[in-house]
């Protein structure tokens, strides 16, 4: 905002100040959201730390699968693989503070029950149950892309704001009212002058 | 005297039993430093003319395993073709094993609404099957592909479609099937004069089998009625109520219940392999059991036909090591975890 270019009249000061409490108001909301967005991403970040667990779970689920191979060979355990019903999710948006991050519904579980060999159900049993936590990692995981994204751009606007926005239009704000301040005085000042050269002619 | 036809069969089993891959070579295939090296050493033996028929850029798990299961299906049929009589009657029901295999994968891939082609099935020639299996490929779902066999001798899986609609869960026709081939298996086994040997190993088969149904089941935690519905009606030294008592019983009380059996040695290891809540060790040390009383066989009844019938086992074996290599070899896995992975292979090394 370019303080030269401001018509300097009592209605536009009205409207900067106007301006102003809003601006500060907004900037109020921006901070309010950005510490909900900060606090979600918390709660989401406790989550994140069973991500070690998953992996030593995986880990070990992909030990049982090798040991399923050698056993039966890729033949009979793709044959084994075919029977287990696949496991159903739905991914929807979610609005977190007007913040779009995805939401798992986890549906129908992968069922294991028809595979018959031992090793082969050891590996499937294992995997499977890896599922549903993997599902809720990778969530969290969704969502703190979506909302570090959003935190970063709420708190760059924050910032523009209080430290760029609100201070040059104080500045303005500042101006102007200098700037009719001295026109009252030199106003009041010319109204002098002129009853004094009115009253000096009678 | 034994008859002269056994007598041939089992001599010309001698000769065959031969072609087997030594427990040294083995060795030699699981210290190769690759894949391409374990088909090189296999040339060398029955699987040399297939493996030699594959481009060099063509050699991986999956083709040489194909290999694997095609001349172990052409050892039993070689063996039974050479066969006279009721062994031959005996052996032909034996292979049986493989078009029940070839069943099951086909249900298995109907009940998950999976396509399944003749490549993903055990190479098994027409004249070695009394099932339409492209037939049963393409059938739309379980219960058509089971409509396709109500003319068979597997027509019980027909009755047990309700169970199947129930339970959700192949395994009630998967019981089934293992249900007919061992009875179709066993039915004769009685018949074979001088069968003690084919008695003992067949029998000994269906108990492992039994056992590990029922263990394994158990980890499960299904209950104790699907439990005796899954297991084979035919037995051997392990009755079938005694096989219902342990599965009602708590898996500690497995020793006890075994007691008095010829497997009896196995409870004790049983009990500590259970505590990992899974039942793919004891698959491994009940395969390994039947495969190492095979290989015993092979010195205790030469003369017997239990001889023809160890060999069909130790080739099953074998085909199950080689196929332990090569996946082993293209997983990346080192020499120790496939020598772990070999199966009735302690005794014979």
């Amino acid at each position: 905002m370019s303080v030269g270019r401001a018509a300097v009249t009592r209605g536009v000061l009205l409207r900067l100040r106007e301006q102003i409490d809003f601006i500060k108001r907004g900037k109020e909301l921006l901070k309010m959201r950005r510490d909900h967005l900060a606090s979600e991403t918390n709660k989401l970040l406790g989550k994140l730390r069973a991500r070690n667990e998953l992996d030593r779970r995986l880990m070990a689920a992909y030990e049982t699968l090798k040991t399923a191979y050698i056993t039966l060979g890729y033949s009979r355990l793709q044959s084994e693989a075919s029977t287990v019903g696949l496991l159903e999710a739905k991914i929807r948006p979610r609005s977190v503070m007007g913040v779009l991050v995805p939401e798992i519904l986890l549906g129908k579980k992968s069922n294991v029950t028809s595979v018959t060999s031992a090793s082969a159900y050891a590996a499937a049993e294992k995997l499977s149950g890896s599922m549903e936590q993997l599902l809720e990692i990778a969530e969290a995981e969704g969502r703190i892309e979506c909302i570090a994204h959003e935190l970063m751009m709420t708190n760059r606007k924050v910032n523009a704001v209080e430290r760029v926005l609100i201070p040059k239009l104080l500045e303005l704000i500042r101006y102007i009212e200098g700037r009719l301040e001295e026109e009252t005085l030199e106003e009041f000042f010319r109204a002098k002058r002129v009853k004094a050269a009115i009253r000096g002619a009678e | 005297m034994k008859p002269a036809a056994i007598m041939y069969l089992v001599t010309r089993t001698h000769g065959l039993k031969t072609h087997l891959i030594s427990p040294r070579d083995i060795q030699l295939l699981v210290k190769a430093k690759s894949l391409r090296e374990v088909s090189d050493n296999l040339l060398k033996a029955e699987y040399g003319t297939e493996i030699s028929k594959l481009p060099t850029r063509e050699v991986d798990a999956l083709t040489l395993e194909e290999i694997f299961l095609k001349i172990l299906v052409d050892r039993f049929f070689f063996i039974t073709r050479e066969a006279q009589g009721k062994l031959q009657d005996l052996l032909t029901r034996y292979c049986g094993r493989f078009e029940v295999e070839n069943i099951k994968r086909v249900i298995r891939a109907k009940h998950g609404g999976e396509t399944i082609e003749e490549r993903n099935l055990l190479p098994l020639s027409r004249e070695h099957t009394i099932v339409n299996l492209p037939a049963l490929i393409k059938a739309k779902d379980v219960e058509d592909a089971i409509s396709l066999l109500r003319e068979t001798p597997y027509r019980p899986l027909v009755e047990r479609l309700e169970t199947y609609r129930r339970a959700g869960t192949t395994m009630v026709l998967e019981a089934a099937l293992d249900d007919i081939y061992f009875d179709k298996v066993w039915e004769i086994t009685g018949k074979i004069s001088n069968g003690n040997g084919v008695k003992d190993l067949v029998g000994e088969e269906i108990d492992l089998r039994n056992l590990l149904i029922a263990l394994s089941l158990k980890i499960r935690d299904l209950p104790p009625t699907l439990i005796a519905e899954a297991l084979i009606s035919s037995s051997y030294k392990l009755t079938v109520g005694r096989l219902r008592t342990l599965a009602q019983a708590r898996l500690e009380d497995a020793p006890d219940i075994l007691r008095g059996t010829p497997y009896s040695g196995l409870g004790s290891e049983v009990v500590n392999l259970v505590k990992e809540r899974s039942a793919s060790p004891l698959e491994r040390l009940f395969l390994n059991r039947l495969y190492e009383d095979a290989s015993a066989s092979l010195k205790t009844r030469f003369l017997d036909a239990g001889y023809v019938v160890a060999y069909l086992l130790l080739s099953e074996c074998e085909a199950k090591n080689l196929v332990t290599i090569t996946t082993g070899k293209q997983l990346g896995l080192g020499e120790e975890e496939i020598l772990q992975g070999l199966l009735g292979f302690q005794t014979r090394a």
